[in-house]
C-alpha cells in the first residue's frame, strides 16, 4: 500500500527502460523509508527544487571523507529520509569482485542502510545510499573487518583511485593498471581518508589510449598504457584480414552484413595522421607521425599490437562542468617507464611535485586543471620542470612554448628606452 | 616551519575560535605560519582532529576544518528546534 501518492514518477514507469521508481516500491516492501524517499522525490519534481541538504559533520572516526552526510528539508512529511547519508565503498581494482563480496555488500547494506545502492558512482565507488548516524560506526566496523573493505574519498581528498582490467584481461595494456591502482590507494591512504588539497583529486588508470575508464577526460591526474617504439605487425594477419579470413574489431560489428572487409577505408582512410599506406599486400606505417589513436589496432586486432617499449602517458587537469564547462586533461609527460620494482618512482615523484605546488597556489575548491588554466601551461610546465614540446601548443600565438629568460639574453632585459627609441622612432 | 609543533597547533586553534566563519578551508590556516609547509599544516590540522581539538565538517565535495564548540551537528540543531 503506497504511503504517498506519486502521480509524475509513475510517468517514469511507463517507458520500456528500467525504472528506478519501480525499484523503489520494491524495495520499499522491505524498508518502508523508500516510501519516503518516493514521497520527497514526487515533492521535489512539484515544486523543482531539491528537497536534499548536503553537508553535515558526520563520518566515521579518524576519517574526513567516505561519508556524504544528506538530510532532508521536509523530515516532518518524511521521516524516513531525515538523514539519509550516503556512503562510498572503496571499489575493488578493476571492479573484480566475487558474488559472495556483493552479498556481503547488499546483506550489511539491508542491515545498516535503505539497501539502495548506486553502482557505480562516477568515481568508481560503490556507493550506498540512506543511512543514519548511528548507524555508521558499526557500518564500517563490520565493512572494514568482516568484509574487509575500506571507505572511498570524498570532500578536498584524493578520491577513489580507479583503473580499467589491465593486462588481467587485456592483451593491449601497456602496463599493470591494478598494480598501480593499489600500490597508489595504499600509499596514499592519509590523502584519500583526510582532507589535504584545495579541492577533489583523481588518479585514473587505463591500460592502453583507449582509455575504458576515460581517465583523460575524468581525472586529475590521468596514467594512460603508451608505446613509443613500433606498432607490431604480423603481415600474414594484415593479408588475412584483407582476404575475409579474421572478422574485423574482433568480430564485436558482426551482428549485421558490412560487406568485405576494405582495409583502405575502413583502416588506412581513417588515419587520423595519414601515416599508413599498402605497398603491394604489405602495410606500411610511419610510427614516427602516428598519434596512438588506436583505431588500426581495434580493427585489426591480430594484425597490430602496441610496441614491446611500454610505459604510459601522463595527463593532467581533466575535470566535470561545475566551473567555466567541462575541461579535458592536458598531455604533459607523453612518456615514462610504471615500473613496480622500483615502486612507481617515477610516477610518485610526478604526482608529489603536483600537489606540493597545487596545495601552495591552489585556490579554494579550484581543481589542478582550473589552476594550470588560471596561471598558464608554460608555468606549470616549470613547475613540473618538463622541456616543452610542440605538442604541448594548442596553437599558434596564443600558447607560445619558447621563453627566453633575462639570463640567457645579452645584456638581459634591461634597456635605456630613450636609446632604444633614438634608433626606433615612433 | 618557524613555529614549534605547539606553537603552531595554537595558532591553528586562535584562527578557528577568531575567524568569522565557523567552517575554514585548509588554506585559511596557511597563514598562521607563512614558513610552513602545506603539507605540515595539513598534518598537523589532522591530528588535531585526531585528537578531538578541530572537527571535519564535509559539503560532501568540499572538506572543512572547525572548531567543536562553533558547529552543531543537524540532528542537534533539529531537536534545539523541535523544543521551542
Amino acid at each position: 500500500m503506497p504511503k504517498h501518492d506519486t502521480p509524475l514518477l509513475d510517468e517514469l514507469e511507463k517507458g520500456p527502460w528500467p525504472s528506478f521508481v519501480t525499484d523503489l516500491k520494491r524495495q520499499a516492501a522491505t524498508k518502508p523509508e523508500c516510501w519516503d524517499i518516493l514521497g520527497q522525490v514526487e515533492l521535489s519534481y512539484k515544486d523543482r527544487i531539491t528537497h536534499w541538504k548536503h553537508g553535515g559533520i558526520v563520518g566515521v572516526f579518524g576519517y574526513g571523507g567516505g561519508i556524504v552526510g544528506r538530510y532532508s528539508d521536509v523530515p516532518k512529511e518524511f521521516p524516513g529520509v531525515a538523514h539519509f547519508h550516503t556512503v562510498r565503498v572503496n571499489q575493488p581494482s578493476g571492479l573484480y569482485y566475487s558474488t559472495e563480496n556483493l552479498r556481503g555488500i547488499c546483506n550489511l547494506w539491508q542491515k545498516y542502510g535503505s539497501g539502495m545502492t548506486n553502482m557505480h558512482g562516477s568515481t568508481g565507488d560503490m556507493v550506498l545510499l540512506g543511512t543514519t548516524t548511528p548507524n555508521l560506526e558499526p557500518l564500517f566496523y563490520e565493512l572494514t573487518h568482516d568484509l574487509k573493505q575500506d571507505l572511498g574519498g570524498s570532500g578536498s581528498n584524493l578520491r577513489t583511485p580507479s583503473c580499467c582490467l589491465g593486462k588481467s584481461r587485456c592483451e593491449w595494456a601497456c602496463y599493470d593498471t591494478q598494480a598501480l591502482c593499489h600500490f597508489l590507494t595504499n600509499k596514499y591512504q592519509d590523502e584519500l581518508h583526510r582532507p589535504a588539497f584545495p579541492y577533489k583529486f583523481k588518479f585514473k588508470m587505463s591500460g592502453c589510449p583507449n582509455d575504458c575508464v576515460a581517465a583523460q577526460a575524468r581525472s586529475d591526474f590521468a596514467v594512460i598504457g603508451n608505446w613509443r617504439d613500433d606498432i607490431r605487425i604480423d603481415q600474414a594477419a594484415v593479408k588475412a584480414y584483407v582476404k575475409g579470413d579474421y572478422p574485423s574489431n574482433g568480430g564485436a560489428h558482426a551482428g549485421r552484413d558490412w560487406g568485405k572487409f576494405d582495409i583502405q577505408k575502413e583502416v588506412i582512410a581513417l588515419c587520423p595522421t595519414g601515416c599508413m599506406w599498402m605497398e603491394g599486400d604489405v602495410l606500411k606505417i610511419d610510427n614516427s607521425n602516428c598519434t596512438h589513436c588506436m583505431h588500426c589496432i581495434n580493427v585489426m586486432p591480430r594484425a597490430l599490437r602496441p610496441g614491446k617499449e611500454q610505459g604510459a602517458t601522463i595527463c593532467v587537469g581533466a575535470k566535470a562542468p561545475i566551473l567555466d564547462g567541462a575541461q579535458f586533461a592536458t598531455m604533459i609527460i607523453p612518456f615514462m617507464k610504471v615500473d613496480a620494482e622500483n615502486e612507481y618512482e617515477e610516477v610518485v615523484e610526478q604526482i608529489e611535485k603536483i600537489w606540493d605546488w597545487w596545495m601552495e597556489v591552489g585556490k579554494n575548491r579550484e581543481r589542478v586543471g582550473e589552476t594550470i588554466q588560471r596561471v598558464g601551461l608554460p608555468t606549470f610546465l616549470k613547475v613540473m620542470e618538463v622541456e616543452p614540446i610542440p605538442q604541448h601548443v594548442r596553437e599558434p600565438r596564443s600558447n607560445p612554448y619558447v621563453f627566453w629568460e633575462s639570463d640567457e639574453v645579452e645584456g638581459g632585459f634591461e634597456r635605456d628606452i630613450r636609446e632604444f627609441r633614438k634608433r626606433h622612432a615612433q | 616551519m618557524a613555529l614549534s609543533k605547539d606553537e603552531l597547533k595554537a595558532a591553528l586553534l586562535a584562527k578557528a575560535t577568531k575567524a568569522p566563519k565557523p567552517q575554514l578551508y585548509i588554506k585559511d590556516f596557511y597563514e598562521c605560519d607563512p614558513d610552513a609547509k602545506p603539507r605540515e599544516i595539513k598534518n598537523i590540522a589532522n591530528e588535531m582532529v585526531r585528537e578531538g581539538t578541530l572537527m571535519f565538517w564535509s559539503s560532501g565535495s568540499t572538506t572543512m576544518y572547525a572548531l567543536p564548540s562553533r558547529i552543531k551537528n543537524e540532528e542537534t540543531r533539529e531537536a534545539a528546534e523541535d523544543n521551542k
